[in-house]
């Protein structure tokens, strides 16, 4: 799908979202706006329960806003219905998980090689490969996900968020499951593809040490922006 | 999409077939059982097509009651090709001392039979048996006869012996092991004995009026063309009555039975597909459960919907298609397994081998009930919600799919339905039994969801181990309805089988002999009649003596028109298929009751009138005033309709459904039949008097004549019970398939009440009573809809009296609660014994 490129990578307008419970609604989001620009790094930050993942949820097109507007990479959400939200993550958008959400039938490569089958690639197993070897994991193509170390498994979900060349990267706590040293070794090498491919990259995180290698800090509180280092001024608190 | 779709399915199947054993039994078993019904029907056809030249003794066979044919046809038939006489009537046999007697089917055969096929001989010893001419030719005054082995051991003779058949005293010269055109079959009254036809003379026994039917059997010249030969013996003789046969229907009777056999068991094996569809519906929702993040995953990465039903699609289909193979090898093979196994008074072989049509019919059985049981959940698992893949855990979708699935369900459901009723030779009873099956399946989720309501509702009992199970029967996901339909299904259909089955024999074993006469005697000649009473009325015992005179005559036009033409409704059909025991009569006859018209003053000498069934009235739109022709002997005679009656056939009396007035039949030959009721231990001594008083009169043992009934109904309700077993069999597969499914849920569940301080003990009680209210509920209500089914079928369908059979329905219960408390607790015995310490860690 062409993709306007003048605009902001996301553009969020007073974003408001309830979820039913059964302790009545939830007003999760609460009147939230952003915008990011192309090539951006931007740490989300905020006590659990603040809306983080509900936000990112939103801006990956699996969760409709109750209220507000979401453009990503141009691209109004809301008129997207829900396999044109599915072609623009295929396209546009890369996801690294907490918990890596490896397919475990499928082998590194073939996880890897995925976003670009459904794109209809030919070249999906051929690019699949030079993203593992990029990624340090050119020995393990064959391997299955219960065959890879916790560590690995992220490198190969990182590799598999990059192969389509997305704009925006979307990246949930990668870390959390990993022990201090490889969550480290996984970091720089997120970093150092984002850098590489001028991805805009949105990453959630607990660490402020972490946040603070983004060039920008959000943070949430409450479901609201209770700080914006670029909107206040604020840029030391990006640098740390 | 298509080749992406089954490349991702194909990553998805290298996870293994675990989850899917279930699915691949029920699918197999069902498929078998109807791969092997249809396999073993197309097999006994075709040897009934391989051998109906034999069967029919000739390319076309004519029949004709009463009288032989006259010289004019006998030249026709004689110019068109090489013909062949045989005569059959019922006789006695009697040991020459006379103190056996026993009842027979008599065959005189000329010299050209069979035309087709061979007569196979024995003789004990192992001495070469002679040919059939030898056997039958007159030896030293004496005519030799052939006889099926059971006449031997009923009268205590052996080759060499003697019996005498009417005046003719007959030498056995061997046994009669086969023979080509033997279709009586099923439901003879004595065992053969085959003579020449000089010998048939010898006995004295033909005479006008006996019930003797001859026929002609032709084999046509080479190249000669059947259905030409037929078109001109019908130009050339009209009026000749006689009833032609050609290899299509060698054997119509046994063509009927087979197809309505095959119809039976094929919609019993359909009751196991759809048994097992529930397994296989439960198995695929299971299994695409434990796919939710996987589903999510695809989609977060960019999959559509449409791909994520089209793989796991073309995973079901391409497993369905595993267990479709394996129930049709199943089921090619059957026919080579249960050939032997096929009732021996069958007289024909199965011809072995494989039949693409019925497996083929089979294998879209097979297709359309795994689209019809899987399309649900895979609809619901391509609406998995992948924004759970950032929280904790993803949920299964449980609830319904979006309205397009359900519209496919419903639309592979009525495929599965159509094909099940076109594909049967009797559509309406498929289609009631659709309906049927539809209809309890129904009750079976109604009462489910009504279980499930009230173990909800049942408020919190204290006993920890009942509010456990009660838990369990109704929290979200629980297969409670699916494992209550699919056993109690299943269950039904063994109670109804078993209910019909008890009826009908104590129908036939009790309820029928009650009033039932002992004996009928047939051919006693108009001159017997009154010596006939008076020995009768001087025997010891003999009570309720009757006696009518019988003719024989086939009905051939409805008020003018002739029946062939005549719209006549199927379930009257068999009163113009062959012909009919006719009578004249004064006054109303016994066990008759008239409902329209008035009968006849008994001096009425007037034009023909005649007294018709009520019930044939009403299949043949016939009123009173309309007229009705009969062909008797030849004669065409139109009688005017008087009055209609209700006839109980049960009564086993002398029941006609036509009553011509008197005058209109006096002088016609006929004989006289009659019934008496003896006491059980003198029948014996009965027969033995009429036979040796009056040898050409037949004496008919009713008690036989059911046990052989009674024989029949065994051998078919034995077929559909191990059918129905096996839609059980299903039923316990979808059981043990639940249980699995739920294995590692109850594991945790064991291990957190034994860190909360529960034993073996409690855990074990809870298990109990949760397995135990399934199985007793499911029981129950197979208990229920089984006896409503059998009801319905006996007396909607077959008009029979009902009762209520305890005792079968008792076994049942019995059966289904233990079965599914042993399944159920095997199944989480495992669960007993996890070590809570790694459980809790996992968690």
């Amino acid at each position: 799908m062409p993709l306007p490129s003048d605009s902001p990578i996301v553009l969020v307008e007073d974003l408001h979202l309830t979820l039913a419970s059964a302790a009545g609604a939830v007003n999760v989001l609460r009147g939230i706006s952003l915008r990011i620009e192309a090539g951006e790094s931007v740490g989300l930050v905020g006590p659990s329960g603040s809306g983080k993942s509900t936000l990112m949820m939103v801006l990956g097109g699996l969760e409709r806003p109750s209220a507000g507007r979401v453009q990503i990479a141009g691209l109004d959400l809301g008129r997207l219905d829900e396999d044109a939200l599915a072609r623009l993550r295929r396209d546009a958008i890369g996801i690294v998980f907490q918990s890596f959400h490896l397919v475990p039938t499928m082998t590194a490569l073939e996880n890897v090689a995925m976003p670009l089958e459904f794109a209809g690639r030919a070249d999906a197993f051929a690019r699949a490969r030079a993203g593992l070897e990029e990624v340090g994991l050119g020995q393990r193509l064959l391997h299955y996900p219960a065959q890879l170390s916790g560590g690995e498994q992220q490198r190969v979900a990182i590799a598999r968020a990059f192969i389509a060349a997305p704009k925006l990267l979307l990246a949930d706590e990668p870390t959390g499951n990993l022990d201090g040293a490889t969550g480290q070794l996984v970091i720089d090498l997120l970093f150092r593809l984002r850098a590489e491919r001028g991805t805009t990259l949105l990453l959630i995180t607990h660490d402020h040490a972490l946040a603070s290698r983004c060039g920008r800090i959000v943070a949430l509180a409450d479901g609201r922006i209770a700080e914006d280092s670029a909107a206040a001024g604020l840029a030391r608190l990006g640098r740390g | 999409m298509t080749t992406l779709a089954w490349r991702i399915a194909r990553r998805e199947l290298r996870g293994g077939i675990k989850g899917f054993r279930v699915f691949l039994g029920c699918l197999a078993l069902g498929v078998a059982v109807i791969a092997s019904v249809g396999s073993l029907s197309a097999a006994v056809k075709a040897g009934l097509a391989r051998d109906a030249r034999g069967l029919l003794g000739g390319d076309v066979e004519l029949q004709l009651f009463h009288r032989t044919a006259d010289a004019r046809e006998h030249d026709y038939l004689a110019a068109r090709g090489q013909i062949s006489e045989v005569a059959q009537l019922r006789a006695m046999a009697r040991t020459l001392d006379g103190e056996r007697t026993s009842l027979i089917e008599l065959k005189s055969v000329d010299a050209a039979y069979p035309l087709y096929g061979a007569v196979t001989l024995a003789v004990t010893g192992g001495q070469q048996a002679p040919s059939l001419a030898e056997a039958l030719a007159l030896k030293e005054g004496h005519w030799g006869a052939v006889v099926a082995p059971a006449l031997m051991d009923r009268l205590g003779i052996k080759e060499g012996d003697s019996i005498r058949v009417g005046d003719a005293v007959l030498t056995i010269r061997a046994r009669l092991v086969h023979e080509p055109d033997a279709i009586g079959g099923l439901l003879e009254f004595g065992p053969r004995v085959m003579v020449a036809e000089q010998a048939l003379a010898a006995t004295g026994l033909v005479t006008p009026g006996t019930l003797i039917g001859y026929s002609y059997r032709v084999k046509l010249p080479p190249g000669g063309n059947s259905a030409q030969f037929i078109a001109g013996l019908r130009a050339a003789f009209p009026d000749a009555g006689w009833r032609i046969r050609d290899l299509g229907n060698a054997a119509p009777n046994l063509q009927r039975l087979l197809d309505r056999l095959t119809v039976f068991m094929t919609l019993v094996g359909l009751t196991a597909l759809l048994v097992g569809g529930v397994g296989i519906g439960n198995a695929v929702a299971s299994y695409l459960a434990g796919k939710t993040e996987t589903i999510a995953t695809l989609k977060c990465l960019g999959a559509s919907r449409r791909l994520i039903f089209a793989t796991y699609l073309a995973e079901t289909l391409a497993l369905a298609a595993g267990g479709i193979a394996l129930g049709l090898v199943l089921g090619a093979l059957a026919p080579f397994l249960a050939a032997s196994l096929l009732p021996a008074q069958l007289p024909v072989s199965a011809r072995l081998g494989i039949y693409p049509a019925p497996l083929l019919l089979a294998a879209i059985f097979g297709v359309l009930a795994t689209l019809a049981f899987t399309l649900w959940p895979l609809g619901a698992a391509a609406a998995v919600n992948p924004a759970g893949l950032f929280r904790a855990r993803v949920e299964p979708v449980l609830g319904r799919p979006p309205a397009r699935f359900i519209a496919a369900v419903a639309v592979a459901g009525l495929l599965l339905a159509g094909l099940a009723v076109m594909s049967a030779t009797d559509r309406r009873l498929a289609l009631w039994s659709v309906l049927g099956a539809v209809a309890a399946l129904a009750l079976f989720r109604l009462a489910a969801a009504a279980l499930v309501w009230a173990a909800r509702h049942a408020g919190r009992p204290r006993q920890p181990g009942l509010r456990l199970a009660l838990a369990n029967l109704c929290r979200p996901g629980a297969p409670t309805a699916g494992v209550l339909a699919s056993l109690g299904l299943g269950l039904a259909v063994l109670v109804a089988i078993a209910l019909v089955e008890g009826n009908l024999m104590s129908e036939i074993e009790t309820r029928l002999p009650e009033h039932a006469p002992s004996f009928f005697f047939i051919d006693i000649q108009p001159g017997q009649a009154a010596p006939f009473d008076a020995l009768l009325r001087s025997m010891p015992g003999v009570t309720e003596l009757a006696r009518v005179p019988s003719l024989r005559g086939r009905i051939s036009a409805l008020n003018g028109v002739p029946v062939e033409r005549a719209a006549v409704a199927p379930e009257a059909r068999w009163a113009i298929n062959s012909d009919r025991g006719l009578t004249y009569a004064a006054t109303l006859p016994a066990g008759s009751r008239l409902v329209a018209g008035s009968w006849w003053p008994a001096d009425y000498r007037g034009p023909p009138l005649v007294s018709f069934d009520a019930e044939l009235a009403r299949g043949m739109g016939l009123k009173i005033g309309d007229t009705l022709t009969v062909n008797v002997l030849g004669r065409e005679l139109t009688a005017r309709i008087a009055n209609l009656r209700e006839i109980d056939w049960t009564s086993l009396g002398l029941n006609f459904a036509i009553v011509l007035s008197p005058g209109t039949l006096d002088g016609a030959p006929q004989t006289h039949i009659a019934t008496a009721r003896t006491a059980p231990g003198s029948e014996a001594a009965l027969a033995r008097a009429v036979s040796q008083r009056f040898p050409n009169v037949s004496a008919i043992s009713v008690r036989d004549a059911l046990a052989n009934l009674a024989g029949v109904i065994d051998a078919i309700a034995a077929a559909l019970t191990a059918i129905a077993a096996l839609a059980l069999a299903a039923g316990i597969l979808v059981l043990a398939g639940a249980v699995a499914a739920g294995h590692r849920r109850r594991v945790y569940d064991a291990v957190v009440l034994k860190v909360l301080g529960a034993t073996r003990r409690d855990i074990t009680r809870a298990y109990l009573i949760e397995y135990g209210l399934l199985g007793l509920a499911a029981a129950v209500l197979a208990a229920g809809i089984g006896t409503l089914a059998a009801w319905l079928v006996l007396t909607r369908v077959m008009g029979t009296e009902w009762s209520f059979r305890p005792g079968a329905v008792a076994a049942t219960v019995a059966l289904a609660t233990l079965l599914t408390l042993f399944l159920g607790y095997a199944g989480t015995w495992r669960a007993l014994g996890a070590k809570p310490a790694p459980y809790l860690r996992n968690e």
